[in-house]
């Protein structure tokens, strides 16, 4: 601890998260929402990266997404995620392919995309959770599963609403299921060290 | 791909019609095509059919109009091959190949006239017209001064987010770790974090994107 956190110990942990909204966000809130917004846009840009025997080329859209959750918790996480989505919709080439503007929301996989703020608010939401329970590792990690599932049933709508028939949508989707799990452990394993380095960054700090 | 050039990417300059229609009206015609697209389950088949072709065909004509060029229109269209075909499949199978026609015939045009606003509109202009969406929100409690600092953090930070994947690979890459996913991220994420926080108390020193204290929110240990 190298700051100290005047009453940090004895705060209920369920009167933070509701708190947050009404309280406002800070400077520092504000940046690390932009810059996790920013992190998203930038793994746009990264080619995929072939992953062991699997062959399988991994992008690192949805990790950064459970990332956010993981990370900054339920307000600012999904905040950093409808940044990235807002800005991608009014036009900056950040969504996947460089595609940008209103146009993927009429693409198929504009599911996906309206899922990522959902997936992200739920991870973020039980990642809260997790960090305070007993069984962190594993808690994390369902956290990012259970975000992970949102984003495809998303997904998988989406496809519905573009005129795919369920069985042919979830067959589609399935495909992407192997490589999120992969990227759901890998983005666990970087928010625990994350935490170890920053120990303040998901537990609220209080002026 | 680096620094700003990224940001400019979807922007082509010209001096078309729609290079010079104001942003509003832009967004207006693209709400219409949208709007006709999408109608066409609510009236019969043929009618669903000939408008949806219709705009079509009207929104590939303004798309050269604009002087915007053919692969630009093939580059959206090829993004989502798999999936048109998959869905054209589905509808000749279910409901024939009028329905199929027009369902593909709907996206492509509502995807390649969000192209066009995209294209035509220079990337400060669209994010202007954000702010000037958000300004009205004031009145529920929005903050737009801290949201268009954020927005401009966001913007600034891209470049060296992008930078930092950079350097992390060939880092891996020196070591032998490029297909290693772990070595190829947690630097990155760790070097953003850290960005972000030296960023945030430059800000909160400079007093900039603190909330505005309302006199009833102060609290007595401020």
């Amino acid at each position: 601890m190298n700051e100290p956190h005047p009453g940090n110990g004895n705060r209920p942990p369920a009167a933070a998260a509701p708190a947050r909204r009404r309280r406002g966000w800070n400077a520092m809130d504000l940046s690390l929402i932009a810059v996790f917004a920013a992190l998203m846009a930038a793994s746009v840009a990264i080619p995929g990266i072939n992953v062991g025997a699997l062959g399988v080329p991994i992008t690192l859209q949805t990790l950064v997404v459970s990332l956010c959750g993981l990370v900054l918790g339920f307000s600012r996480g999904t905040a950093a995620v409808s940044l990235y989505v807002l800005l991608g919709l009014i036009g900056l080439p950040i969504f996947s392919g460089f595609r940008a503007g209103p146009a993927v929301l009429a693409s198929p996989s504009a599911g996906y995309i309206i899922g990522f703020i959902f997936g992200a608010a739920v991870v973020g939401a039980l990642a809260t959770l997790a960090v305070r329970s007993r069984w962190r590792v594993a808690g994390l990690f369902g956290a990012a599963l259970a975000g992970g599932l949102v984003i495809h049933v998303f997904g998988i709508a989406g496809f519905m609403v573009r005129g795919m028939g369920l069985q042919v949508a979830v067959l589609t989707d399935l495909a992407y299921i192997p490589g999120d799990i992969i990227k759901n452990v890998i983005a666990v394993a970087i928010a625990l060290s994350l935490h170890r380095a920053f120990p303040d960054l998901l537990v609220r700090r209080r002026k | 791909m680096r620094g700003h050039a990224f940001m400019v990417a979807g922007y082509i300059p010209g001096d078309s019609f729609f290079h010079r229609m104001r942003l509003g009206l832009k967004a207006a015609a693209l709400f219409a095509v949208a709007v006709l697209c999408l109608a066409s389950p609510f009236v019969s088949v043929a009618a669903g059919l000939w408008t949806t072709t219709a705009v079509l065909a009207a929104v590939v004509g303004a798309h050269f109009a604009a002087g915007l060029p053919w692969g630009r229109l093939w580059r959206a269209v090829k993004l989502m091959l798999i999936f048109l075909v998959l869905i054209a499949a589905y509808q000749w199978w279910q409901h024939g190949p009028a329905v199929a026609w027009q369902v593909i015939a709907a996206i492509i045009a509502t995807v390649l006239a969000s192209n066009i606003l995209t294209a035509t509109t220079p990337v400060d202009e669209l994010l202007d017209g954000l702010a000037s969406l958000v300004r009205p929100l004031e009145r529920i409690g929005a903050d737009p001064e801290r949201f268009s600092l954020t927005v401009a953090l966001m913007l600034r930070s891209i470049p060296f987010v992008i930078g930092a994947f950079a350097d992390v690979r060939d880092a891996a890459r020196a070591r032998g770790l490029e297909r290693n996913l772990m070595a190829r991220s947690l630097p990155v994420v760790i070097a953003t974090v850290a960005y972000a926080r030296s960023t945030g108390e430059a800000l909160a020193a400079r007093g900039l994107g603190e909330p505005a204290a309302r006199p009833s929110e102060r609290t007595p240990a401020d």
